[in-house]
């Protein structure tokens, strides 16, 4: 619990000293298995946050709901979510200097589903830390561990950045970056079927999407004043629910957010209806990668996204 | 079996423009008789009630009637052009096809009204529903139940003022009518009174006696009229206004025209003060 | 009324004799994580033993996206074709909590303009209810007036037995159902099925993980509209549309118009959110709920205070998917407690 310690002894510096006005982070939410985003604007209101493998929210996206803040926004981010403050400041969404970074390098993520499958949702989190093959959780109800294997949640597998690549305060030890799965494993499974195949395989999934724009509001690459999905003149959208609409709906999103999207893997997890998000935007990705052989979006301040800028020196050759 | 065909209120029945009458340079008055004389014997609005139309490929909005039930035979609608519905309405020329369905929402209490005074104050394009009222009770028929008219009108200019010809020329000379006219700056060609309505209605000062008043216009001005009346004496009683929410099935289904847990296009338009005090700010 | 038992085997003949005459819809486990309510081919597809789909099964009677009419221009002339033509339908094995979101539903689409899109499916679905067996970690059906084996507005309610499944008939049109096919069915004389039934809502009651207290909340939110609670859970509102679309009880809707050439086209209604931005901004640019904070209070007033004004019912049933789906863990059961919470600290200084 080092890092929560460190959490807390620095978001109550940054407010006792007026060097942040808010503080954006973690608390417990209502279930065990849960967190909920907490705003900490007051000293005596910083023992609420928290840090523990539960931390799946990236809160990088809060930050646009304060650009017009007096003082400064603090704000905790994990490696996977520092990609999406980059890109905030890529896209001048927000000034760097107006924003404090609080920095998590994180080992990995336990999956919420199987604690809550585990665990009475009533009880408490008191403390958390994982070693090479397991999670230790201990609530007020015992210790309880989880094997890493079985439990690191999906998108963590395939880490890229545990500690994060943008921070003005780490709050704990850089964690090397360690073997991971590809994160094109099932990209590639896809690649190979037949055209018939994947159309069917993504008919299926965007038949079921709802349209409730979770997974837009979510994303830190989706910052548009106002949508093309909420225009209502041009109607690029339909607003009638169906495989067409939905199908549109989805690439067009997923194209806007070419070589902008920090494969931070929040569409996916906020989907009610599980249609795998992540896989269309790594496919993209992919494919980004092996046209511009550029590092992940978000990775480097200084590294521009491919589709957003130029030099002379880019081929023109479709020209 | 329920039958979808005779009784679909979400169905809207054809109506032709007749006539369009240019207001301002964003207001057109349309003229609208339904196809089916039997539609148009039995469309029954009373005074203050709304009603959708359809631009068929474009949507609906809901608009308020300002034509007076005592005339007959057809429906005045008049628009502003604001959104995509209303500019598509303003594309059209007489002759041309719609859909109508309604009336919605209540209607002022012009019962309760017999035998007062009556003071309406408008603003822009809110004198369109006030309309529908004024010439109700203007009506030959209707003349005798009500006592003296007093309209306090205003625009931004005097391109601006809606109903031009009634302003200025048919309700003066009505009996036991008196129209205040005002705009917002002096210009050229304007001899009449410069300045805002709720200033224009403080100068009038109308007594609140055996009086009721009913205003429509930009929030702004409905916020400093209603302040005004209250420093004149009227109670909440005595003052009416109607509200604009957007609509989308104007029968209480489809939840976006909610103030607390009223429905505008059912429990109102039409809203006593001492009622709006009751609810929610969320209008 | 009858009760009846049919064996396993028999619920098998039954079901497919039920879907050769009928559309029947029923829970499909469509994906690892997702069940949906869908038309069903035979038996085999059917998941009898799911908690909770993922999407209320409100669409079979209020469709995502609805098509209302068709309309015709022709040398001149409007003519409009309706377009709703919806056959008899099975909604089977609903959980007790949907057949409450139905019945919340019901004086929505009722009362002096009757929907009569609504009314057309609704007459013509046969509501046939399934008792749970377990309870979700997110489920609160019995703190708000239902339970998991309380069957009450459905045709037929099943209960689950050791040799097969109870079926007690609650309506005429229910017992039509089984009469089609009494061959199936045994007569249930001792009052086994009932007996069954009782047991297992006991064995239920105790496993619900969170009791929630909503006495007083809505006189409370009676007089307290602007409460600074609504600013804290609106921070973390995405305001995307999750919750109201996977409801059993919200029911606003959009109308629109899809025309290629101007000339003709069809007008749909579809399932709208009071949590998106542009539901109440009108075309002039005014917004009676500019932020989230007034969006989100209207949601839960709406659930906790509206729906109670107008229809005298609860606007939650206590089902729990909003709680499951919320990204930020947005939690009603937690808003209730709140609540209760806030009132009493507001009364306080009153003691």
């Amino acid at each position: 619990m080092k890092v929560q310690e460190n959490l807390r002894d620095i978001a109550r510096k940054l407010l006792v000293n007026k060097e942040a006005t808010l503080v954006i982070g973690y608390a417990p939410g209502s279930e065990v298995s849960r967190v909920i985003p907490a705003f900490i604007r007051k000293e005596e209101e910083v023992d609420h946050l928290i840090w523990n493998p539960l931390c799946v929210n990236n809160l990088a996206k809060y930050l646009l709901d304060y650009n017009q803040e007096p003082g400064k926004v603090a704000v905790v981010v994990k490696g996977c979510d520092s990609r999406a403050i980059v890109r905030l400041i890529q896209d001048n969404q927000i000034p760097r200097e107006k924003i404090i970074i609080l920095g998590i390098p994180c080992p990995g993520l336990l999956d919420p589903e199987t604690v809550a499958s585990r665990l009475n949702p009533n009880t408490q989190i008191l403390s958390a830390s994982l070693n090479e093959q397991a999670f230790s959780i201990q609530t007020e109800e015992g210790i309880f561990t989880f094997s890493r294997n079985e439990s690191l949640l999906e998108k963590c597998r395939s880490c890229e950045h545990h500690t994060p690549v943008i921070a003005d305060f780490m709050l704990g030890e850089e964690i090397p970056p360690a073997n991971r799965v590809d994160p094109f494993e099932k990209v590639k499974k896809l690649e190979d079927l037949p055209v018939k195949d994947r159309s069917d395989y993504w008919d299926k999934q965007f038949q079921r999407c709802l349209r409730c724009y979770a997974c837009r509001n979510v994303c830190p690459a989706c910052t548009c004043r106002e949508c093309v999905f909420d225009q209502a003149e041009p109607c690029w959208i339909a607003k009638a629910n169906n495989l067409s609409e939905n199908t549109a709906f989805h690439l067009i999103r997923a194209f806007h957010v070419a070589g902008r999207c920090v494969d931070c893997g929040e569409c996916d997890r906020v989907c009610p209806v599980n249609i795998p998000l992540t896989l269309l935007n790594r496919k993209i990705l992919k494919d980004i990668k092996d046209l511009f052989n550029v590092p992940t979006p978000g990775t480097n301040l200084n590294e521009l996204p491919p589709l957003g800028s130029f030099t002379n020196s880019d081929p023109d050759e479709f020209m | 079996m329920t039958n979808c065909r005779s009784h679909n209120p979400l169905r809207p029945f054809p109506a032709t423009i007749i006539k369009i009458i240019d207001e301002t340079p964003d207001v057109k008055t349309f003229q609208m008789v339904f196809d089916d004389p039997e539609v148009m014997e039995n469309f029954k609005q009373k005074p203050g009630q709304v009603a959708q139309i359809s631009v068929f490929g474009v949507g609906e909005a809901t608009i308020s009637i300002t034509s007076s039930p005592t005339r007959k035979g057809l429906l005045e609608f008049s628009v502003k052009k604001v959104g995509m519905l209303t500019s598509a309405l303003h594309r059209l020329e007489p002759g041309c096809k719609v859909g109508i369905r309604g009336p919605y929402g209540n209607h002022f209490p012009y019962e309760k009204m017999k035998g007062k005074d009556l003071l309406f104050i408008g603003g822009g394009i809110g004198l369109a529903p006030l309309r529908a009222l004024i010439d109700f009770v203007l009506a030959e028929e209707n003349r005798k139940d009500y006592g003296n008219i007093e309209i306090i009108y205003g625009a931004r200019s005097v391109d601006d003022l809606c109903f031009k010809y009634d302003i200025l020329e048919r309700w003066p000379q009505m009996p036991g009518t008196k129209v205040y006219t005002t705009i917002d700056r002096a210009e050229q060609g304007w001899e009449g009174h410069v300045g805002f309505v709720p200033a224009y209605l403080e100068e009038i000062n109308p007594t609140p006696k055996n009086k009721y008043a009913i205003t429509c216009g930009p929030p702004i001005m409905i916020k400093f009229v209603l302040q005004a009346l209250e420093k004149m004496g009227f109670s909440d009683d005595q003052v009416i206004t109607t509200l604009e929410m957007k609509m989308k099935c104007g029968i209480g289904k489809c939840g976006r025209c909610n103030i607390g847990s009223k429905y505008v296009c059912l429990d109102g338009p039409v809203f006593y003060l001492s009622q709006l005090k009751q609810l929610p700010p969320e209008f | 009324m009858n009760a009846y038992i049919i064996t396993r085997d028999n619920l098998r003949t039954w079901i497919d004799a039920l879907i050769r005459d009928y559309t029947l819809v029923a829970p499909v486990r469509e994906e690892e994580k997702v069940s949906l309510f869908k038309p069903v081919g035979s038996f085999t597809e059917i998941d009898l033993n799911y908690t909770n789909s993922t999407i209320s099964p409100k669409g079979w009677l209020f469709p995502q996206t609805e098509e209302m009419f068709f309309f015709f221009t022709s040398d001149n002339q409007i003519n409009l074709e309706d377009a709703c033509k919806p056959g008899t339908t099975i909604l089977f094995g609903l959980r007790p909590c949907d057949v409450k979101g139905i019945i919340a539903l019901d004086p929505v689409f009722n009362g002096t303009y009757q929907d009569c899109y609504y009314q057309m499916r609704r007459q013509n679905t046969i509501l046939v209810c399934l008792c749970c067996t377990r309870v979700e970690r997110h489920c609160f059906c019995n703190s708000m007036g239902g339970g998991p084996t309380n069957g009450e507005g459905a045709d037929l309610l099943l209960t689950e037995m050791e040799d097969g499944y109870g079926i007690e008939v609650l309506t005429s049109r229910g017992e039509e159902l089984v009469n089609k096919y009494h061959q199936l069915f045994a007569v249930d004389g001792d009052n086994r099925v009932s007996k069954t039934r009782d047991e297992m809502g006991k064995k239920l009651a105790s496993q619900f993980s969170r009791k929630v207290d909503i006495s007083g909340i809505k006189e409370f939110l009676d007089q307290h509209f602007e409460l600074p609670y609504w600013n804290e859970l609106a921070q973390r509102c995405l305001g995307c549309g999750i919750c109201t679309f996977i409801c059993p009880t919200c029911h606003c809707f959009d109308i629109f118009d899809q025309s290629p050439d101007g000339e003709s086209g069809v007008r749909s209604r579809c399932w709208d959110s009071c949590m998106f931005s542009h539901f109440t901004r009108m075309a002039g640019g005014h917004n009676p709920r500019p932020t989230k904070k007034e969006r989100i209070r209207n949601r839960f007033l709406h659930k906790l205070k509206y729906h109670r004004d107008r229809y005298n019912l609860d606007g939650c049933v206590g089902c729990g998917r909003c709680i499951n789906k919320c990204p930020v863990n947005i939690d009603i059961r937690q808003i209730i407690a709140d609540l209760q919470e806030v009132a009493r600290y507001d009364q306080l200084p009153l003691s």
